[in-house]
């Protein structure tokens, strides 16, 4: 479990970024965690000083209990522990070809040979990117560019992934392999803490969402708790996913993702029928 | 990313160990420094036609890779054989120049050719080690002669650096140019300018993301 306790952080004196924020992740059983919030929120800051990176200017976070350390060997083993994927996966590759990449946080680990290939082929394995192996980083579209660098991190089996905005700059089909992706690891067991403002994908792969809103967590909760407040959502700088929309405007269900609502054939008999009756008024 | 990267890479010799083609590449630079001329032109053309073979590059694509050396071993040579005197004694086609003659020097011109033949023996060999190793074995070879691990390390920083360089280079040279910056000498002043101030920023900010990313995946000064 991630404990923080009244986090501050600022980069300059009086300007701060992060303000008294306290939560738990990992606390209520919630496995897929969500930081919603506008640009230049603090979203990533917060994930910055989740992995130390940064440290905070005021309150403290905890590690299954502990207080982070932020010597090089308490560092080296949180960051075992917290895995982050960065938004930019160009910056974040530093070998050229994929296995190599891949590869990389483990030879720093001092990890065996061999055992290295088992954990990199698996890797590739899960993500569906075992074609890739000898292939040219620069020969891949953006999207497989980011498995590689989630990839990257995956290696080190962390029991917690960042991942910061991850569907930044995908196209639809690479939006939707993500989403595979992410529920394809949570049913391994892997937790993970998101951060993103793409409200449907967010809503679709996230159980437990906080908002934050200039440094600060406005609302936290499930999905019917954080999505059906519009005004709410509005004046963060956001807005509802559209499955919400449809529940609220339209008194259909609140369907948990599309699947849901297209696998609804009460719902498409309903229409159907009443399809029906317009037609018959007009004729 | 680099053509020289997508070359190195892609080429026919990419499956030769790089310690091999380390000790060719020192074989062609003994070639390229020992005395006896004919030797180099064969190696020149030798080397060269493997270099094209191997990267499947046309002789007009090799040839572009030459622009960017070619005038530095030009002006060279040019400094090395022409030469002015007092007499027309010593050299080739004297031209009196304010009371001096000016013309190409007898003694210095098999020098100058030399010097030249010699440089481009080097750099054919080096361009055909360059194409056909990446960087990933270049490093493997380093490391196997012993270099110190900074300069290693720093070796990989700079390469990494290159990409991010160029990259910020061009986007910001076109939003430039997009908006007219280049229009006329005083603008192309101004605006290259800012594109120095704007460059040296970046890296900064670039380089910082960098180490975080080097931080996620617990590197500890020492590439392995």
């Amino acid at each position: 479990m991630i404990e923080l306790q009244h986090i501050d952080f600022e980069y300059e004196e009086k300007k701060p970024i992060l303000k008294d924020i306290s939560l738990q992740l990992g606390a209520n059983g919630a496995n897929v965690i969500g930081f919603i919030g506008p640009n230049g929120t603090g979203k990533s800051t917060l994930f910055l000083n989740l992995v130390g990176m940064l440290k905070p200017t005021g309150g403290k976070i905890l590690v299954d209990g502990q207080p982070i350390k932020y010597n090089k060997k308490g560092l080296n083993k949180l960051r075992q522990k917290i895995g982050i994927v960065f938004q930019n996966s160009d910056q974040q590759i530093f070998y050229s070809i994929v296995k190599d990449d891949v590869a990389f946080a483990l030879h720093n680990l001092d990890i065996p040979e061999d055992e290295i290939t088992k954990r990199v082929d698996r890797v590739l394995e899960e993500l569906d990117i075992s074609h890739l192996k000898e292939k040219p980083i620069q020969y891949l579209s953006g999207g497989q560019k980011k498995r590689v660098a989630i990839a990257g991190i995956l290696v080190l089996q962390s029991e917690w992934l960042l991942l910061d905005e991850p569907t930044a700059g995908l196209d639809p089909d690479g939006k939707k392999r993500m989403v595979d992706l992410i529920k394809h690891l949570i049913a391994n067991g892997q937790k993970i803490i998101l951060s993103s403002h793409d409200m449907d994908f967010m809503y679709d792969v996230c159980d437990y969402f906080y908002i934050l809103k200039q440094g600060q967590i406005v609302k936290s909760g499930e999905k019917e708790a954080v999505f059906l407040d519009e005004q709410l959502l509005l004046d963060s700088k956001l807005d509802q996913p559209w499955l919400v929309k449809l529940h609220q405007e339209l008194h259909l269900p609140l369907y948990p993702n599309k699947e849901a609502l297209f696998a609804d054939r009460g719902l498409a008999q309903q229409l159907m029928l009443a399809q029906l009756d317009t037609n018959s008024e007009v004729g | 990313m680099l053509s020289i990267d997508k070359y190195a890479y892609s080429n026919r010799f990419v499956g030769w160990s790089p310690n091999m083609k380390g000790l060719l590449w020192l074989l062609g630079m003994v070639v390229a420094f020992q005395p006896f001329q004919p030797l180099k032109g064969v190696a020149i053309i030798f080397v060269a036609a493997a270099t094209m073979y191997a990267t499947h590059m046309s002789f007009k694509k090799y040839m572009i890779w030459f622009y960017a050396i070619l005038p530095f071993l030009l002006l060279s040579i040019i400094g090395i054989i022409f030469t002015m005197g007092n007499t027309k004694a010593g050299i080739y086609y004297p031209v009196p120049l304010f009371g001096h003659y000016f013309g190409i020097s007898i003694a210095m011109l098999p020098k100058g050719l030399r010097l030249g033949l010699q440089v481009l023996t080097a750099v054919v060999c080096t361009y055909w080690f360059a194409l056909t190793t990446p960087f990933q074995q270049i490093i493997k070879l380093l490391k196997a002669v012993h270099l110190p691990k900074l300069m290693i390390e720093e070796t990989m920083l700079m390469y990494r650096f290159i990409f991010i360089f160029i990259d910020a280079f061009e986007q910001i040279y076109r939003a430039q140019k997009l908006r007219l910056g280049y229009r006329n000498f005083r603008l192309a002043m101004r605006s290259s300018a800012i594109l120095a101030k704007m460059l040296f920023e970046q890296v900064f900010v670039n380089y910082e993301q960098m180490v975080h990313a080097l931080d996620a995946k617990l590197y500890d000064g020492e590439f392995k």
